[in-house]
């Protein structure tokens, strides 16, 4: 057996905030193997340590430089390295990337009637790319089985076992061989490299193939260029996100009922707002009437969604997808249609709940063996449904089973993904024809906006193959308004599903013991730090517990004072060791503010600061705050979360 | 030891600093000019050449002539050649420039550099040369044979947490047995420390004494400052007669300024704070002009060995050479290291490839290293200079007079104080009869987050981190004692002298229980803890390899 390992070199986390314009300057950050891929690489360790037959090797695809990330990967107990490194390789997406590896291990003679008898082990995504789709996108490329979010695997009796964390909880799955994981820094930490180990690294040869070592065109790798070919999607520009905060609301009074009483006043009265300066107006875009344009589309038409089901129920952010859907149907021409597909066992139900929220058709997939999301089926059904529909978008929430569906689906299609939308629009591109240099413009189409460069950036990313796929980040859209009176159709649909399918089974799915993936997921998040340590956090639980009462997705944090105090577990830190969350409404209680926190939280949309020195810190990267001592304020606004106040927050 | 690797080398040289490095080069080319073949390693902690490496630096560039050849000279990445050099007096309302230099205070002909920068060309040069440089891996261990001779080291065996239990991801650290060990690990190594102990390497020498130097490096508008400007003060906020030191103010390329005070841990006021010092020292306006309107870039600490020729210990055992910092080469008067680590190295490396000539590495032919030393540089400047750093304690005045005899008579001097060692000076807070420095710069210890920052802060900007999962690497000894005397009595001296807020003294709101807060994972390895700690609390030991301060040009 051999584990193969992918891996990418990413700029050191720490130098990624360098630079006052916000911008990584890359040729002189460090680097070091990205770290959900350090996680992969530990997997395959352990797999051998079970098996300790396998072989293992790892394969990267960038610059020669990535060869110093190989090199340490060879230190940590890998036998062999490849890295594919062609310049024509640059400008390349995650389904050229995708594509690109799967040659590379195909030349390794590892695939379909090659040898057989393989697992691939990957980080879950990159921090430099943070898509998440390329362990997907190879997994098709070979035609194997995979498994996504992977905490822990083991191997027992010719399958893998493994762990996957899903939304609020995890789910154990069994895979036959071949098949590819990608894992999540959640796991068994990835070992230090021995002294002897890099000894012998250093020593070792790192074979560097080209894209023609390895049967690879240039028809869908490298930039891409609209009717030409290369990568199914490129970046068509980036902004700069500001995000600076305007000051805090100081809760006023001479003691703490007065002092909450004035933060509840505060909150419903709203924030501070920064006044933006008033930019020149943008000179009116002048539309180039005499330039040729270009539908791509082919006689592509309609807007396609998933509904995804979770326990029976549509799962909210498929709901909230029905908004950004809408509105790109009403961009497009008149009667583009929104197509819902829902897959499980008897949702025939829900499908009248999807027409109440907006969508036109729903096509439903009834089959009892489908209760549960399983990756191979699921993306097969898409497959024929956009055979089918020929749908020219399709929009996917990107949840756990949203983001590793939709690139897989793309392979199949030919098409790119772009992950995690903050925003959606209809727009045009105008395109250079470089021998020609006719201009022409592309339109219309999808502009797909997401935050990158830890949300510093707003690229904007656009495909040019059909059906253009993205998925949209869940809690940024709102549910469309219910509306029982409107009409649509409810088709059947009956793919037609290959045993092979079926490869991979689900053994139970745990919800409510996710670990701390809920800290990623909760709307609020009460944080405490070094003034809370007076009664071990107690009063800081109390709050978190009484937001859940109240029916709201609350957690409860710490600083890393209090993990080295030993009152908070690890998992619950929050900053720049820890976790960086952006919850609805982040309290950090007794916290100082240390620039190593603040990195951890400040994308939050509403802070609130309590805290009995005003000249703490925490209070500048706030909106509202109390300045009070945590004995007297905490009580106070437990009792006032008790009687219903949930911080602006609708109850589900 | 069975379960680890083991790996065969002819010279292990820990420590990727100017001494380890130059010894690395020395050997390289003397065995290159003999046409032998030898395996020569250097392992480093910090996760690449320079990241654990601070300094001022102003360098007198003679040695790297020596050590280098002239087209090797020409690349080294010097930042700028000294300009202007002015030495003045601060008060706390204002300030006297000095006339003239204190003695080996000129700096014609030296030149401002960035030690990593350094430090990362000579490692590429040493590289070339076909010396095995491995970065990332700490020692914690030496080895020895069993007639108890040193055979070489272990790297640290990593995967373990908090409680010393091994997790899934347990390695066993490599075994390097080498012919030779040479020690370079900088101002109070661990293993040095180790071997000193063991082989009492310090008989009838004085106790080791340190100072500490807190630097900054800022980025600030054009004009504030001019390239090779080199400024050195004395005075405020430092007491004198108690607290030996100064600040120094040079002007980088590209505006930048590097700065730092830099303090002797001889006070004896248990909550001194060099740190904090270092902070008012900025807000004095003749340091202050320099850096308006700029930012902070970097930020470090480090200690230094300024005890002198008479702390220096024997630096060398049966297959064991100690180099640079760790053996305590630094000329205090001169406020200079840099040139005499690499002369140490010359000197180690040219008795190590005596060793391998006569096929001997026992003390007897090491003792060459010894000869070799005092027949260079080395000697012809601590010699005569090794009272001065004790009778500083006598104050600038006094202290100064005393100096001037020593330059006289050749370093002779009747009356020199006793050295003693730097935790021993701490006082306990009910001894102490100055004013407690809180009270001294009471209204002054506010950090206005623009020119001045606390210590969690200036962390960040040094870029530490330690992996969470690790055994502490800082040992408190004696639970007990700890508790009753550093903490009760002391007031926990080292939360005030570490610049790095790793050490914390908790009182609990409703007990009045005095307990420490230790914070490993913000440690700069600075050692100020090991050198300062009473009663021998505290002791520094490595951390997993690559953990710590990330400097780029400190």
């Amino acid at each position: 057996m051999t584990i193969i390992s992918l891996m990418k070199q990413v700029p050191l986390p720490s130098e990624m905030r360098m630079g006052d314009d916000g911008l990584m300057d890359r040729t002189k950050a460090k680097s070091i193997i990205n770290i959900d891929c350090q996680y992969g690489l530990e997997a395959g360790l352990q797999i051998k340590s079970e098996y300790p037959d396998a072989k293992l090797i790892v394969c990267s695809m960038g610059p020669p430089s990535f060869t110093t990330s190989l090199e340490n990967a060879l230190a940590m107990g890998y036998d062999e390295a490849y890295l594919l490194s062609d310049r024509k390789l640059g400008g390349s997406d995650t389904y050229a990337t995708g594509l690109a590896i799967s040659h590379m291990l195909k030349h390794l003679d590892f695939g379909k009637g090659k040898d057989e008898d393989y697992i691939i082990v990957a980080g879950r995504q990159t921090s430099d790319g943070d898509t998440a789709h390329v362990p997907s996108q190879v997994a098709e490329f070979m035609g194997i089985p995979q498994g996504t979010f992977i905490e822990t695997a083991e191997f027992i009796d010719g399958r893998v076992h493994a762990k996957r964390i899903i939304e609020g909880g995890y789910q154990m799955m069994s895979l036959p061989l071949p098949c590819a994981m990608s894992f999540t820094p959640t796991g068994i930490d990835p070992r230090r490299s021995t002294l002897s180990g890099a000894v012998k690294a250093r020593k070792a040869e790192i074979k560097i193939f080209s894209i023609d070592d390895v049967s690879l065109t240039t028809d869908f790798i490298g930039i891409g260029v609209p009717g030409e070919g290369g990568s199914p999607t490129i970046v068509s520009k980036v902004a700069t996100i500001k995000s600076e905060r305007a000051p805090a609301k100081m809760a006023e009074g001479h003691n703490e009922v007065e002092l909450v009483e004035s933060l509840l006043a505060q909150m419903k009265e709203g924030k501070n707002t920064l006044e933006v300066k008033e930019k020149k107006a943008k000179k009116a875009k002048k539309v180039d009437d005499t330039l040729r344009r270009i539908d791509f589309r082919n006689g592509a038409s309609g807007i396609l969604t998933w509904a995804e089901v979770v326990k029976g129920e549509i799962s909210r952010p498929s709901l909230e997808l029905l908004t950004p859907a809408r509105d790109l149907a009403n961009s497009l021409e008149d009667g583009t249609t929104v197509t819902t597909v829902i897959i499980g066992k008897n949702v025939g139900e829900l499908a009248k709940e999807l027409i109440a929220h907006g969508a036109d058709e729903v096509i439903v997939i009834d089959d009892d063996r489908l209760e549960e999301y399983r990756i191979l089926p699921f993306s097969e059904i898409f497959s024929q449904v956009i055979a089918e529909k020929n749908p020219e978008i399709a929009l996917f929430a990107a949840t756990t089973a949203g983001r590793e569906l939709a690139p897989r689906i793309g392979v199949k299609r030919g098409s790119g993904v772009t992950a995690d939308c903050t925003q959606l629009i209809i727009g045009e591109h105008k395109h250079r024809n470089k021998e020609t240099k006719e201009q022409v413009i592309y339109a219309p189409i999808l502009e797909s906006r997401r935050p990158t460069y830890g949300e510093s950036k707003l690229a904007t990313i656009i495909g040019f193959v059909c059906p253009q796929i993205s998925t949209a980040r869940a809690g940024t859209f709102e549910v469309p308004v219910r509306d029982e009176s409107k009409e649509g159709k409810i088709t059947a649909f009956t793919p037609i599903l290959d045993e092979s399918e079926f490869a991979t089974e689900i053994i139970e799915t745990v919800i409510g013991e996710g670990g701390m993936q809920g800290l990623f997921e909760a709307d609020v998040i009460i944080a405490g730090g070094r003034g809370t340590t007076s009664d071990g956090m107690q009063m800081v639980k109390e709050l978190a517990e009484a937001l859940k009462a109240q029916g709201i997705n609350a957690e409860w944090a710490a600083t890393r004072v209090m993990v080295d105090e030993g009152v908070s577990e690890y998992a619950r830190q929050i900053g720049q060791t820890g976790k960086t969350v952006r919850p609805k409404v982040y309290i950090a209680v007794g916290i100082s503010g240390a620039v190593q926190h603040i990195a951890g939280m400040k994308e939050s949309e509403t802070i609130i600061a309590i805290n009995s020195n005003a000249k703490e810190t925490i209070f500048a990267n706030s909106d509202f705050g109390i300045v009070g001592e945590y004995q007297d304020i905490m009580p106070e606004l437990i009792e006032k979360v008790k009687s219903g106040f949930t911080f602006g927050l609708e109850v589900k | 030891m069975s379960n680890c690797d083991v790996i065969l080398t002819d010279v292990l040289i820990v420590g990727g600093g100017p001494a380890g490095l130059a010894t690395a080069i020395e050997l390289a080319n003397s065995l290159k000019q003999k046409g032998e073949e030898k395996r020569i390693m250097l392992i480093e902690k910090g996760s690449s050449i320079g990241s654990h490496i601070l300094s001022g630096a102003v360098i007198r560039p003679k040695v790297f002539k020596d050590l280098l050849t002239q087209e090797e000279f020409d690349g080294v990445p010097f930042d700028s050649k000294v300009s202007t050099d002015v030495t003045v007096k601060l008060n706390e309302n204002g300030e006297i420039e000095l006339p003239f230099h204190p003695p080996y205070m000129n700096n014609e002909g030296n030149y401002i550099a960035s030690l990593a920068q350094v430090c990362r060309y000579l490692a590429e040069l040493a590289e070339k040369k076909g010396v095995e440089i491995y970065t990332g891996f700490s020692v914690d261990d030496m080895l020895y044979n069993e007639d108890g001779k040193i055979v070489g080291v272990k790297t640290k065996d990593t995967g373990i947490d908090h409680n010393g239990k091994k997790l899934k991801n347990f390695q066993a650290g490599t075994v390097v047995e080498a012919g030779i060990t040479i020690l370079a690990e900088g101002t109070r190594g661990s293993l040095t420390k180790k071997v000193t102990e063991r082989f009492t390497l310090d008989s009838g020498k004085n106790p080791q004494i340190y100072s500490l130097g807190v630097k900054e490096i800022w980025k600030v508008p054009e004009g504030n400052i001019e390239v090779g400007a080199v400024y050195h003060t004395f005075g405020y906020p430092l007491q004198d007669k108690s607290e030996f030191g100064g600040g120094f103010i040079y002007g980088l390329t590209d505006n930048r300024v590097a700065l730092g005070l830099v303090v002797g841990l001889d006070y004896a006021d248990p909550s001194f704070d060099t740190h904090a010092a270092m902070q008012i020292w900025k807000t004095h306006p003749y340091v202050s002009k320099f850096l308006d309107g700029g930012s902070l870039l970097e930020f470090g600490g480090k200690t230094l060995p300024e005890g002198g020729w008479n702390s220096i210990p024997k630096y060398y055992e049966d297959n064991l050479m100690i180099v640079g910092d760790s053996a305590g080469f630094l000329s205090t008067a001169r406020l200079k290291g840099v040139h005499l680590a690499v002369r140490s190295g010359i000197c180690a490396a040219r008795t190590a490839m005596s060793a391998f000539e006569k096929g001997d590495t026992s003390k007897k032919t090491l003792s060459e290293y010894e000869e070799r030393v005092k027949n260079s540089f080395i000697y012809k400047e601590m010699y005569p200079i090794r009272n001065m750093r004790a009778v500083m304690n006598d104050g600038m005045v006094l202290g100064g007079l005393k100096m001037g005899v020593q330059l006289v008579t050749g370093g002779t001097c009747l009356f020199v104080p006793k050295t003693i060692a730097d935790a021993d000076e701490t006082q306990k807070l009910s001894d102490y009869k100055g004013v407690p420095f809180k009270e001294r710069f009471a209204g002054k210890l506010e950090w206005d987050k623009k020119l001045t920052f606390d210590k969690v802060t200036g962390v960040y900007h040094s870029k530490a981190m330690h992996d969470e999962h690790q055994p502490i690497h800082l040992v408190i000894n004696n639970k007990a004692q700890f508790q009753s005397s550093n903490i009760e009595e002391y007031g926990l001296t080292v939360a005030a002298a570490c610049p790095a807020e790793v050490y914390e003294l908790h009182i609990d709101r409703n007990s009045g229980d005095k307990s420490l807060r230790l914070h490993a994972e913000n440690c700069v390895h600075c050692k100020t803890c090991d050198i300062k700690s009473p009663n021998g609390g505290i002791t520094w030991t490595t951390p997993y390899g690559g953990d710590g301060p990330e400097y780029t040009n400190m």
